[in-house]
């Protein structure tokens, strides 16, 4: 494998950085070589967050071309959509549908995109797009706070991802805190059984 | 989570995934480095901040100095009695600690020392974008240049020892990209650290009077002399492959180098490819036969044509015939901004003919048709931030006609709107004598906006300067008790040292009051009513005045709360609201929505710091326990 591109967008606070993390060291596990690029400082203060995981010997800058994510991973829709210059017909984009208001349009009192319209926007990129409600999911397993879990288990079910399910688990166990591993792995669960069974 | 830290795992030999700068930390433990300083920075701090987590389980000294200069003040005072030092900070903070590295060259150092500045192409977080390279060409010391998380930790070890030889402070310069990516790291062994030093008095090398200065000098340049072999022989800098039909030669560092072999790739390039990851000083010899052999030559470097301009002096004497490309007589790269595969591939494209096989125009064309009215999402102040309730009644009281000069921290965000404190901001401390300008040749009522943290770091020489000249400014002291926008690390004024161990506290009132400012109070921003009093009585006092805003950075309030499982608060919106907006209009409070015309509160991210409740005119709002 040359290379398999990820890029997770959304807002600070989604816990973005720590996802990228789990990835990364998954791959570590599986012997793979990897870069995971952040862009911090500003992550904690509601701005957006995008973070680019790069898997496979041929991945040495850590930034991934326009055009070439195998995956957009979208933690939000607006934020999907920002990124969306990393997308081509081939992309698998997953999106959680969980709206967060940009303060901007708070502040003209605009109103956030509709679902349909954002729809379309991803169709001019590609056709393959699963969303999912992260937030239902996270709570499903026990803790808000593991929607980004969800998302990664919605990844490990795309296609290709040369990552296989034990390592990421076994990633989680090495960066959550050991009282919150089981609610972690449910959420992981959660998130990979939905996108397999929307795929059958 | 296990129990141990990354960086003390028992993984010799063993690949881990480290983030650039943690990879420096683990460098730091692996060359047996005993003295780390550090004022934090983005994209520095993890340096210091993993040092901090573990400096007492491994034994080395670490400290959060008050700014950069007093950071390698101290490190290099620690290697001058032979111990191994290292003081990381971003690369405005080389600006600040210039004046003691300018000369620190010419006395040199006993034990290895190395300084790390992290760059930061794009302003990701910075007020600027300078090439801090040049830092090496002016001060003649030796640099290295990473270009990932291995090189990084590789190259700490590597700038001990080549300080340790040349007895000189050694630059290591990173980039956003490198200090912020994670990649796999092989670990070494550790090395103990060693703290017991001693001072072996020299005053004709260590007294830089002019007559000592004037011999050191000339020492220097003898130590650049034997810098430069060690460049030559550096198994940094190496010619990673030769081209077959040898005709274009690249030569890349630090990320630019990964995007250039990319690119090349991509575009099926047959060239030569240098990398240099020593990149001061250059080895001169070992590039000019690398240019005799080509026809052309492509520099290929972020920024500053820092190696293109000394890459062309040496073709003068080994190739003159050689066409360089980069960005001064064939420029085909921008100076400015962070590069990328694509930027360095068009660059490439340009220069050779070739085709690239992807359309960057039609995705661009696309992606602007998608993004055409796409809200922007920058950072804001946090909901609950006490920055805003300071914003909220300096605004209100000192209103559109006063003028702000404002300062380097989280509180620099009060510029966004409905806000609007800000109207000039450079570089950390600025704030207070800006004001004083600005009041001089204004009149007008002149507030200086500055954190906590950035008064200590530089604030105070500025406000010494208000009572020694009777400049009339307000000085509001923003103290949320923590250096906030880097991370929350400690200062001065926390009681809390890099060694996780408390110290005194140093009480910004009183060190104003030592200054001989008159007027000085504090006061809670939350209490709006008692803080307008005070902001009043400080406009119409003659002289200088201190405001210390006193509130903790609400996100370490919460993570607190969390911890302990203590109640969670929230504000919420009761049956006297009438969807008049006040709130919305002037706070710009993230945890305030507006949801089919009706103003809601965002429980998740409430912290009932109660500022909207002060604010309604209806009392439509209360704070309530959630959990
Ligand atoms: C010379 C220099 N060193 C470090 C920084 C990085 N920096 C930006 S903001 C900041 C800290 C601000 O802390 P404080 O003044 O307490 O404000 P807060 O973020 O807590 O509101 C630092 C260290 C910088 N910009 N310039
Ligand atoms: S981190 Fe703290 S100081 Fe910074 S914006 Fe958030 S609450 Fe305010």
């Amino acid at each position: 494998m040359r290379e398999f591109n990820i890029v997770l967008a959304g807002v600070g606070g989604q816990g973005i950085l720590l996802a990228a993390e789990v990835l990364g060291t998954a791959a570590i596990k599986e012997g793979l070589n990897v870069q995971v690029s952040e862009i911090h400082g500003m992550a904690q203060r509601g701005g957006a967050v995008v973070s680019h995981v790069r898997i496979g010997e041929k991945a040495m800058s850590a930034t991934i071309l326009e055009g070439h994510a195998n995956v957009l991973l979208g933690f939000e829709p607006i934020e999907t959509l920002r990124n969306l210059k990393f997308a081509s017909e081939k992309t698998t984009v997953i999106m959680n549908e969980e709206r967060i208001t940009p303060p901007e349009l708070t502040a003209k009192q605009i109103k956030y995109p509709s679902m349909e319209e954002i729809m379309e926007k991803i169709h001019c990129f590609t056709k393959k797009v699963i969303v999912l409600d992260a937030a239902r999911l996270a709570k499903k397993a026990g803790n808000i706070l593991t929607e980004n879990v969800v998302l990664i288990g919605a990844l490990a079910a795309a296609e290709k991802l040369p990552l296989k399910n034990s390592s990421i688990i076994e990633a989680l166990r090495e960066l959550v805190p050991a009282k919150h591993l089981n609610v972690n792995v449910k959420a992981f669960k959660f998130g990979y059984e939905t996108v397999k069974k929307g795929q059958d | 989570m296990s129990n141990s830290h990354v960086l003390l795992k028992d993984s010799l030999g063993k690949k881990v995934l480290l983030l650039g700068n943690e990879a420096i930390a683990r460098g730091i433990l692996e060359a047996g480095i005993s003295v780390v300083t550090t004022y934090p920075g983005t994209p520095a701090s993890e340096i210091g901040d993993s040092i901090s987590e573990i400096a007492k389980d491994t034994g080395l000294y670490m400290e959060y100095s008050t700014n950069e200069i007093v950071a390698t003040e101290v490190a290099a005072g620690a290697a001058n009695c032979g111990i191994r030092a290292l003081t990381a900070m971003k690369h405005v903070g080389l600006n600040v600690a210039a004046d003691l590295v300018m000369t620190l060259a010419y006395a040199g150092v006993r034990g290895g020392y190395v300084i790390v500045t992290a760059d930061d192409p794009e302003c990701y977080s910075s007020q600027n974008e300078q090439d801090n390279r040049y830092y090496a060409l002016l001060s003649s010391l030796p640099c290295l240049e990473p270009s990932n998380a291995q090189e990084a930790k590789d190259m700490t070890i590597s700038a001990i020892e080549i300080s340790e030889k040349l007895e000189l402070p050694v630059l290591l310069r990173t980039t956003t990209r490198v200090s912020h990516t994670r990649g796999p790291v092989t670990y070494g062994r550790t090395i103990k650290p060693h703290l017991k030093g001693e001072f072996i008095r020299d005053v004709k090398r260590f007294v830089m009077v002019p007559a000592h200065s004037r011999p050191k000098h000339s020492v220097l340049l003898k130590k650049f002399e034997m810098a430069k072999e060690v460049s030559e022989n550096s198994p940094y800098n190496k010619i990673v492959q030769n081209g077959k039909s040898m005709e274009i030669a690249l030569i890349s560092s630090s990320s630019a180098y990964n995007y250039a072999v990319e690119a090349a790739d991509m575009l099926g390039l047959d060239v030569s490819i240098l990398k240099l990851g020593m990149t001061h000083p250059l080895p001169e010899k070992m590039i000019g036969k690398f240019l005799k052999k080509h026809a052309k030559a492509i520099v290929v470097e972020e920024l500053e044509p820092y190696l293109e301009m000394q890459i062309k002096a040496i073709a003068k004497d080994y190739a003159p015939n050689i066409e360089i490309y980069g960005k001064m007589s064939k420029p085909c790269f921008p100076r400015e901004g962070e590069f990328s595969t694509r930027i360095v591939a068009t660059g490439l494209a340009e220069i050779t003919g070739k085709k690239v096989s992807i359309d960057f125009g039609k995705i661009d064309e696309k992606y602007a048709e998608v993004t055409k009215d796409l809200p922007r999402r920058p950072p804001i102040l946090c909901a609950g931030c006490p920055h805003r309730a300071s914003f909220y009644v300096i605004r209100k009281v000192a209103g559109e006609r006063a003028l702000y000069s404002t300062d380097i921290g989280c509180y620099a965000l009060g510029i966004a709107p409905p806000l609007n404190v800000g109207d000039i901001m450079t570089c950390m401390g600025a704030s207070i004598g800006t004001a004083e300008g600005i009041s001089k040749a204004t009149n007008a009522n002149t507030f200086a906006i500055i954190g906590d943290s950035t008064f200590f770091h530089a604030g105070i020489p500025g406000l010494i300067n208000a009572v020694y000249n009777n400049h009339k400014i307000v000085v509001a002291v923003l103290d949320n008790l923590a250096t906030a926008m880097t991370g929350h690390q400690p200062h001065p004024g926390t009681g809390m040292t890099g060694m996780r161990s408390p110290t005194e506290k140093i009480s910004i009132e009183k060190v104003a009051e030592g200054c001989g400012v008159r007027f000085v109070k504090v006061v809670d921003p939350f209490n709006v009513k008692e803080a307008e009093t005070v902001l009043k009585e400080a406009l119409r006092f003659d002289g200088p005045s201190v405001i210390v805003f006193r509130a903790p950075c609400t996100l370490i309030v919460v993570r607190e709360r969390r911890r302990k499982g203590a109640e969670l608060l929230a504000c919420k919106i009761n049956e006297k609201c009438t969807d008049c907006m006040a709130c919305i209009k002037v706070l710009g409070c993230p945890a305030l929505i507006v949801e089919e015309g009706k103003v809601g509160i965002n429980e998740a991210l409430c912290s009932a710091c109660g500022l909207c409740v002060s604010v309604c005119p209806y009392k439509a709002i209360e704070c309530v326990k959630i959990r």
